[in-house]
């Protein structure tokens, strides 16, 4: 089915039929910082924005997607976000970087819901974004620290 | 390939459902991987985001869920703040990003877990082949009835509405009927593997909560901290002198315990026995819990 | 360059190898001091590439997208053992989109030591055939069409099974020194342990991926690799090509932790179908490809037996190990920490490499020596309980200043401080009062283990610097920064010895292009092995910047010193920008290139550390959380805190995952793993992570010249597991059968 997908505030044509949104904004869309980790929604690196909430782009169908707004890391450069970045950077909280986009996904939707989250609600929160890599302890000073600073 | 329909009416759906290998689609976040582990093949998805079947609303002394309200909503809905197992169900169950897609219907009605059922190189019994390989092989997680299917129920949501007194009500083109939370479920048999006892052509509309208990608590241990599947878990809710108890973990399907003797019909298996101890633990804090 | 060839041995996870090393004799740069005031090298700094990685905008393997690109999907052998009957390749050709199919019997422009596809496969998961399509669906319709017909054969997944009836993959080994036996039969006190260790799957967040593009003759291979020399040296061998008609990229990895070597398979398969379909090929494992396929530290069976006299001296050291290798693989040095963490003449340890059907097990982090200590140190502990004494101080009894295994003295070994450190962080003098209840229901401990690992990197290593008219630095290197943060390590190296700020020195790697060599990132050998190199370069184009300064200030250059990309003169009387003299340099530039020198004879260059946990267990439900764990590793000179607490953060976890809970389990009936996906191999989140407190002695290791560091990649997942298993003890007086803590093993150690 064709349909149109409202991604980053602009607006996209794609032949979604049976796939999942993840792929359709890497392949399609070449939008390269959402990430296939394990495609079972286990590990959170594909997390984009789904009207503000943080979910799983390898679960969702491209067809259910269609009528929501969608943000995805490339969409998140400005005001909270950027202060994010600029945090798990300060901080340290990346290693390899592969799981960082969905991190900030997460943490961006965290902070817009809750702007002074405890250390409970922060793993509450982010529990669903693995890092193997284990960058934990810094995210949470990360997120602690943009949340500060806001 | 699936094809995609997006109803917007619950009498579309049911009407979609009544074509050959439709399946309903809410969050997606079991049926995704159900799809891609080749356990179902859907020939039509009916995706029911917009089939008017969200919200939560006052239903008496009771509450009325909509079979498509996420688990994250359920969490953070006030008229449900009196019924304190089923939000830390909600709110324990999976991770934040699949509660804000999964949805409370689609939790009822997930497939169980068990590493043989959900992997692909095995076609196990309950998958409609005829060997349980749990029995034969690895079943530390499994549960701890005897049966021909001994994988262990995920849900975390069934045994704290059912704790806490739902009940279901189900909808067919040939109208709508009500049952018990647990009445949802059936063990599988040789005629008929499915663990859910809807017809074909009938899906869940919404989850009804009577008044709230005197007290309710639902306690669960995982493999972690968080994000788990239950290995073990205990709803409890206490209405007077009356105390019920539920269960994830233990069976293959959500079940009530006997709290005069909660480990009855639960013998467990020989990597799995470990499971009774830990339903004691929670069965007796669970309970001690809601004395108050 | 004034170059000399020098015979030297280089050290690769206490595998020694002769090697010729280029060595500049025009290298004189002087080690920098322990108490060096140095203005960047020991200081905090953010990662050089970090604004893009939090961005999402770096490129993995996995996100090169070519024009025309081709997607791979592989067949994979469902059955632990199996041969096949018939493979339609024909079919899945004639499928819409496909553009190549290959099997077993096809025949390939490429060659390799072992077939690229199995016929026979002997695990599940082992590759059967490999096609190419426009579509990732069409490649995937391709598998489908292959309608794999499989004998299925009789399998072996039970070590014990395995070492009854003798399979191994390589030769037991006896590795002995006096006489364990007579020595265990007349100690005071003698202790036994047998214990489990669990498969341990490296679980990278990016999948082993590859993409392969032929021009002609010269293949561009971007890999998910921690060592891209050694995937060009594959490649150019299975083509027949020469080394520079080859050129590996990997930017950046999404994470290896040792599963990542060479090519690949997806290398070389990749290469093979572009050249046959003449178009780039993308080839990426799936999550559970990956999880089969991947790698893994093997499981093991362990017995220790431990000899004492009553004083706490440690008489008799027997250990064997029983390694559920796999199809093949290296065997890892399990029994090294029993051979060499404390002083004993009459030791022996026996390993048994036993052959079953599983992938060939690989490194991942700190390979055998991880699980080693994870049983011995739980010995000793065993063995202090039985003597009555506090178990560091059993451990500091025993202590060593000599390699037990060479009788070579170690180049630096700060152990004791870490112990103090260790305990005076934990508050291991209120140990005792910890197991008190505070009413909770929860039984607390506290537990030591000792870290031993190599660490001393070699050469060969080259590194080249570039300074432009803009007065910025370009330094390029032959590493992959997987996320340990060496790009950052060399920035800074390179930005201290130019005298410039950080910001004005750039690094990168990733390349074989280039051609400046840098070793695999394994084995701890990064920082120790390219550090000396980078400063070598730049000390070169340092020399010659002050040079031209004297000539542009009309000083001697003697008289001039460059700081914080300033020049000043010792009397003050110049202070200038760098800009003054290198714009004159217009579109020239000012080149350096260095190598690391040969290591110091005569010594084991080893790092060493302890970590306590503390941790509380709720015996009703067997769930044991992880309070604490104190970290103090000895190093030596740390280049950049942040990162370095990183790396010990991340080892940490990995070993704290490895005592609670991840076991890659196998099914008995057919042999193949049941949880090779992430749903049901539980890796930690957010949530699991206890406090970690972590502390260097920051003492630069006088024998390694230059720079003095050692390498901290794996050091921090030796010695975590044992001592969460050691506070497990001290906790509730038992001890489990194996690794990891489940419910069901907690449960039975207190039933």
């Amino acid at each position: 089915m064709t349909i149109t997908l409202e991604v980053n505030g602009q607006r996209h044509v794609v032949d979604a039929t049976g796939r999942r949104l993840l792929a359709v904004l890497r392949d399609d869309l070449e939008l390269l910082g959402t990430k296939l980790a394990c495609g079972e929604g286990a590990c959170g690196a594909c997390a984009v924005l789904l009207d503000g909430r943080s979910v799983n782009s390898c679960l969702l169908l491209a067809e259910a997607a269609a009528g929501h707004e969608i943000v995805t890391i490339e969409g998140l450069s400005t005001g909270r976000a950027s202060a994010l970045q600029d945090a798990f950077v300060a901080e340290d909280a990346l290693q390899c970087g592969f799981c960082t986009p969905g991190q900030v996904v997460s943490a961006t939707a965290l902070l817009e819901q809750t702007p002074g989250p405890t250390r409970e609600q922060i793993h509450e929160a982010m529990a669903g974004n693995l890092c193997r890599c284990g960058a934990y302890p810094k995210i949470e000073r990360a997120i602690l620290r943009a949340a500060g600073d806001a | 390939m699936s094809s995609y329909a997006r109803p917007a009416s619950v009498d579309e759906a049911l009407e979609l459902l009544g074509h050959e290998g439709a399946v309903v689609l809410a969050g997606g976040t079991d049926l995704a991987g159900q799809i891609d582990r080749g356990i179902t093949t859907p020939a039509l998805l009916v995706d029911l985001q917009d089939a008017g079947l969200g919200g939560v609303s006052a239903d008496g002394d009771g509450v009325r869920i909509g079979a498509t309200v996420t688990l994250a909503e359920l969490a953070r809905t006030d008229l449900l703040t009196p019924y304190a197992a089923v939000v830390t169900a909600a709110a324990l169950a999976a991770s934040p990003l699949l509660r804000n897609q999964g949805t409370v219907g689609g939790n009822l009605c997930q497939h169980t877990r068990c590493w043989y059922y959900r992997g692909e190189e095995w076609q196990c019994w309950l998958g409609g082949g005829d060997t349980c390989f749990a029995q034969i092989g690895d079943h530390r997680k499994h549960g701890l009835e005897e049966g021909d299917c001994i994988s262990a129920h995920p849900s975390d949501l069934a045994p704290a509405l059912a704790a806490c007194g739902a009940t279901i009500v189900v909808r067919s083109a040939d109208g709508e009927r009500e049952l018990p939370l647990l009445g949802l479920y059936r063990r599988p048999t040789d005629e008929n593997r499915s663990l859910v006892t809807l017809a074909v052509g009938e899906m869940v509309v919404a989850a009804r909560l009577p008044a709230p208990p005197d007290a309710s608590v639902y306690l669960r241990t995982g493999e972690r901290r968080t994000f788990s599947f239950p290995l073990v878990s205990v709803a409890a809710a206490r209405r007077g002198d009356a105390l019920t108890l539920a269960a994830a973990g233990v069976a293959n399907i959500p079940r009530a315990l006997d709290p005069a003797e909660p480990l009855a019909g639960l013998p467990g298996h020989p990597q799995s026995a470990w499971k009774r101890t830990v339903l004691e633990t929670l069965v007796e804090r669970a309970s001690q819990a809601v004395q108050g | 360059m004034t170059a000399r060839f020098v015979r030297t041995q280089k050290e690769l996870e206490g595998r020694y190898e002769d090697v010729w090393v280029l060595v500049d004799e025009a290298d004189d740069v002087e080690t920098w001091a322990p108490d060096a005031d140095l203005a960047l090298v020991g200081r905090p700094a953010p990662r050089q590439d970090g604004a893009a990685r939090a961005a999402g905008r770096v490129r993995f393997t996995v996100d090169v997208h070519l024009a025309g690109m081709l997607h791979a999907a592989v067949l994979r052998s469902p059955v632990a053992h199996g041969r096949v009957r018939s493979l339609d390749l024909e079919a899945a050709l004639a499928v819409t989109g496909v553009r190549a199919a290959i099997g077993p019997e096809s025949e390939l422009s490429l060659t390799t030591r072992a077939p690229l596809l199995a016929a026979e496969p002997a695990y599940a998961g082992q590759p059967i055939a490999v096609v190419a399509a426009d579509t990732p669906e069409a490649a995937r319709a391709g598998l489908d069409a292959l309608a794999l017909d499989l004998e299925v054969l009789p399998h072996v997944v039970d070590p014990q099974q395995a070492l009854n009836e003798q399979r191994f993959t390589a030769d037991p080994s006896d590795d002995a020194r006096g006489d364990a036996e007579a020595a265990l039969a007349v100690a005071d006190v003698r202790v036994e342990l047998s214990l489990d260790t669990p498969a341990h799957v490296q679980t990278p967040l990016e999948p082993h991926a590859a993409v392969a593009s032929w021009d002609g003759d010269q293949l561009t291979a971007w890999v998910s690799t921690q060592g891209m020399f050694s995937a060009r040296e594959e490649l150019a061998t299975a083509f027949g090509l020469r080394k520079d008609d080859v050129r590996v990229r990997t930017e950046f990895v999404g994470g290896g932790f040792g599963a990542k070597q060479g090519a690949g398979f997806e290398g070389l398969a990749a290469a093979e179908l572009s050249r046959a379909t003449g178009r780039p090929v993308r080839l990426v494992n799936d999550r559970h490809a990956e999880q089969l396929d991947g790698g893994r530290r093997a499981a093991t069976r362990q017995t220790v037996r431990l000899g004492a006299r009553r004083d706490g001296t440690i008489t008799a050291i027997d250990a064997d190990a029983v390694i559920a290798m796999g199809q093949g693989g290296w065997v890892m040095p399990v029994l090294i920490p029993a051979r060499t963490l404390y002083h004993c003449a009459d030791v022996r340890a026996l390993t048994f490499p036993v052959k079953i059907n599983l992938r060939a097990q690989n490194a991942f982090r700190a390979p055998g020596v991880m699980e080693g200590t994870a049983a011995f140190e739980q010995a000793i502990d065993e063995l202090a309980l039985a003597l009555d004494l506090d178990p560091l101080e059993l451990r500091r009894r025993n202590h060593t200043d000599v390699d037990q295994v060479s009788g070579l003295p170690y180049s630096s070994k700060h152990l004791l401080a870490c112990y103090d450190r260790a305990a005076e962080l934990a508050g291991w003098a209120g140990r005792e009062e910890l197991r008190a209840s505070r009413g909770d229901g929860l039984l607390r401990g506290m537990g030591c283990a000792t870290q031993i690992w190599w660490g001393g990197g070699g050469p060969p290593s080259h590194a080249t610097v570039r300074l432009d008219a803009d007065g910025h630095a370009h330094v390029v290197t032959g590493i992959q920064d997987i996320g340990t943060g060496t790009f950052t390590g060399a920035q800074i190296v390179a930005a201290e010895e130019l005298g410039l700020p950080l910001d004005h020195v750039r690094v990168t790697g990733g390349d074989t292009g280039p051609n400046v060599y840098g070793p695999l990132a394994g084995g701890s050998q990064t920082t120790p092995s390219v550090m000396p190199a980078v400063r070598s370069a730049s000390a070169k184009v340092r020399k010659i910047l002050l040079q031209l300064a004297g000539d542009v200030f009309e000083i001697a250059a003697g008289d001039l010193e460059i700081s914080n990309g300033r020049i000043r003169s010792r009397d003050g009387a110049i202070d200038a920008a760098v800009t003054e003299v290198t714009d004159k340099l217009g579109n020239a530039t000012i080149d350096g290139s260095g190598s690391r020198g040969p290591n110091p004879e005569g010594f084991v260059v080893n790092t060493f550390g302890c970590q306590i946990a503390q941790i509380a267990v709720d015996p009703g439900l067997g769930e044991v959380r992880v309070e604490r764990i104190v970290a103090v590793h000895d190093v030596g000179r740390i280049v950049n805190p942040l990162t370095a607490s990183s790396q010990v953060e991340g080892g940490v976890l990995q070993g704290m995952a490895f005592a609670l809970s991840e076991e890659l389990v196998v099914d008995p009936t057919t042999g193949v793993p049941v949880n090779a996906h992430l749903d049901d191999y539980k890796i930690p989140t957010i949530a699991d992570v206890p406090e970690i407190v972590i502390d260097f002695p920051h003492v630069p290791d006088a024998n390694l010249p230059n720079v003095g560091s050692k390498g901290l990649g794996e050091p921090p997942i030796v010695p975590t597991a044992a001592a969460i298993a050691n506070a497990f003890a001290h906790a509730t007086g038992r001890r489990a059968a194996g690794l990891p803590l489940t419910r069901a093993r907690v449960l039975e150690a207190l039933a």
